[in-house]
């Protein structure tokens, strides 16, 4: 496979002003590459999920410049922003938000609905398929405040999957599982950046993990260590 | 596609909370029910008022008195000059009033397209005496069919027959208290002493009770002609000509065109009654006045209900704009919340509106002729409820959308 850039980011600055003024993170660079399948490790509160945040487009409050596919996004409205999202990130957040009044189903459906490219038949049909790779067979139809804990991450990341977004992000996506569920959302992970070329950037505390995927970056205090 | 997704999330907010829903439905079906109801009811009131107001007055009144009081040839002979002009004890000639050719007025005034009912009257004050017992009051001599196609007197008369009046040349009806302020019944006989000092024996065949006490207590009615001739006038005389027309709020235009025909002074009922006039609308602007009242109640119940479940999805919709819905489709979420909470509680408002005031209807009220409450209900009213319990619904609804269509999603997600 061709190698493109998919992320870059250059000289990522970022202040948090409350209870004082203080540098999270201190002038970050790097690039992914399409496909790659990566991990941010590090320290708590070293600044991880800050750095996701910024590379998913939902913070726009920091200096330096941020690029995805290409694309600057710095600078633009948060309703840009939204729509590019939509489209092009898959985002699992460290406590996987759900709606809770909607269905596991529904909950995946949303973001292909609001994209509008494929028929609502074609959008439940790939929705019950994630489920179901993701072991969620069965739970299709209950309220998303009705799962577990475990079973409401994996309803996350099937919502992170349904758009075949180009980047798929995750702060801790696996937090919650156990071994086994664990290991079988690493593989979807690294089949979906081998076979269609997604770029996949996740946080993790776990060796495992981190070990299992291409790229590792490790942070400290705001900065990169390797 | 976007747009039904959020048409089926906003129903899914409705449905989910379906008490919260209803409360807040409730809170519009209040004001407009209300707004429809306090309409009618003064409707009602004002009609009833009107419909007694309108038992003894006309819609134009046509007559000739005579009022003119500044003729004065020897001050404007000389008022220019240097002459100095004192008149002592000056005195005013009595100049004719009433109409002497009434017949050629109403022919005229019956060919304009608006009229519905004509009557001649002659009045005059009088003094009645049964025994030895004086009471003054006012004769009112009268056409008898066309009197009671204006004012429906007829059905007032509760003893002998209105139209005894045709048959009986010398007959009287007397209103109730004034036939018993006079100590006298039906068939007794009645004195009646005209100012100029003409006195004349009438029998009384019948006997009139009205709603209007003032009436049942001085007046009396004749045939015209036999009231002309206590008066001493001609056989085309009458004192006042009462016209009713199709339209009775439209009698300023009415006056206009058939002034210039008429040379004498013309009368609307607005002119002669500004009290009633000043009272029915006191009372629409009081019954406006309540209904926004409700209505702006309604409308902050509305708000502070979208508020709270707006504070409570705070999370929701921070999580519907990190998977890429934007502000305006927040937006279109929470507004056609609120359109549907609009619709719904304006729909069930006014059927509700419509039974509060048919069970308003039944309560007995009997008092001037009435039989209950009055009630009475316009298309405009409904329309109007409707149109404002969605608008207030709306702008209710409007405010914390936007904040909600603001929100910025990162803060809520970090936690
Ligand atoms: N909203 C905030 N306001 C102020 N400071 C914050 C805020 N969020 C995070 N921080 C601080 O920024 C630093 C980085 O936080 P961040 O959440 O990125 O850490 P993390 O690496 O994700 O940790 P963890 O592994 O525990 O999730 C921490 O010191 C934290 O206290
Ligand atoms: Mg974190």
């Amino acid at each position: 496979m061709e190698k493109t850039i998919s992320i870059e980011i250059n000289n990522l600055i970022k202040y948090f002003y409350e209870p004082e003024k203080f540098q999270v993170l201190k002038g970050l660079s790097f690039t992914v590459q399409k496909g790659e399948f990566l991990s941010i490790v590090g320290k708590s509160g070293s600044g991880k999920s800050t750095l996701l945040y910024v590379l998913s487009t939902m913070d726009t409050d920091y200096e330096g410049t941020l690029k995805i596919n290409g694309d600057v996004l710095t600078g633009k409205t948060q309703n840009q922003l939204a729509a590019f999202r939509n489209e092009h990130i898959g985002f699992v957040f460290q406590f996987h938000y759900l709606l809770p009044e909607f269905t596991a189903l529904q909950n995946v459906m949303l973001p292909a609905l609001k994209l509008g490219k494929l028929s609502i038949e074609e959008i439940e049909h790939k929705a019950y398929e994630s489920l179901r790779l993701l072991d969620l067979k069965g739970q299709e139809l209950k309220n998303a405040k009705r799962l577990s804990g475990g079973q409401q991450q994996r309803v996350a990341i099937a919502r992170a999957l349904i758009n075949s977004p180009s980047v798929i992000m995750g702060d801790e996506p696996t937090g919650n599982l156990d071994t086994k569920n664990s290991r079988a959302v690493q593989d979807i992970f690294k089949q979906l950046a081998q076979e269609h070329g997604q770029t996949i950037i996740c946080v993790t505390h776990d060796p495992d993990f981190a070990n299992n995927t291409d790229r590792i970056i490790e942070m400290q205090d705001g900065l990169i260590l390797s | 596609m976007s747009k039904t997704t959020n048409i089926q999330i906003a129903k899914v907010h409705l449905t989910s909370k379906i008490w919260q829903t209803f409360v807040a439905v409730l809170g519009v079906t209040f004001g407009v029910s209300m707004y429809i109801f306090m309409n009618s009811f003064m409707n009602g009131v004002n009609n009833a008022q009107d419909d007694l107001a309108f038992s003894a007055l006309s819609h134009i009144r046509i007559y000739n008195l005579d009022n003119k009081n500044d003729y004065n040839p020897i001050e404007s002979h000389y008022k220019d000059s240097k002459t100095l002009v004192t008149i002592l004890n000056r005195k005013n000639i009595q100049y004719t009033t009433g109409l002497n050719n009434s017949s050629a007025i109403v022919s005229s005034v019956m060919k304009q397209p608006e009229v519905v009912a004509i009557a001649r009257q002659v009045n005059a004050n009088v003094f009645f005496r049964g025994g030895s017992k004086q009471v003054n009051g006012i004769i009112s001599g009268v056409e008898l069919k066309s009197e009671d196609e204006l004012f429906n007197t007829a059905e007032t008369v509760i003893q002998g027959e209105w139209n005894n009046l045709l048959t009986y040349k010398t007959g009287i009806i007397l209103g109730k208290l004034l036939a018993e302020k006079l100590g006298l019944q039906i068939n007794n006989s009645v004195n009646v002493l005209t100012s100029d000092g003409v006195s004349k024996n009438y029998i009384i065949v019948g006997i009139f009770e009205s709603n209007l006490k003032t009436m049942d207590e001085t007046k009396a009615y004749l045939n015209i002609t036999a009231a002309r001739q206590l008066v001493g006038k001609n056989s085309d005389f009458a004192s006042d000509i009462m016209v009713n027309i199709k339209d009775r709020d439209n009698t300023a235009s009415f006056i206009q065109k058939i002034a210039s025909m008429i040379p004498y002074q013309i009368e609307s009922w607005q002119e002669a009654n500004e009290q009633l006039v000043a009272g029915s609308e006191l009372r629409n602007i009081i019954a406006v006045a309540v209904s926004l009242t409700i209505l702006l109640v309604a409308g902050f119940g509305i708000y502070n209900i979208m508020t709270m479940t707006i504070n409570e999805k705070i999370r929701e919709i921070a999580i519907l704009k990190a998977l890429g819905f934007s502000g305006n489709d927040i937006m279109t979420i929470f507004l056609t919340q609120a359109t549907v909470i609009g619709l719904l509680g304006a729909l069930v408002g006014a059927i509700m509106g419509y039974g509060i005031s048919l069970l308003i209807n039944m309560i007995p009220f009997t008092i001037a002729g009435m039989e209950t409450l009055p009630i009475f209900f316009r298309a405009q009213d409904f329309l109007l409820a409707i149109v404002f319990g969605i608008l207030t619904t709306l702008i209710a609804g409007y405010l914390p959308s936007r904040k909600a269509s603001k929100i910025d999603p990162v803060i809520i997600i970090r936690g």
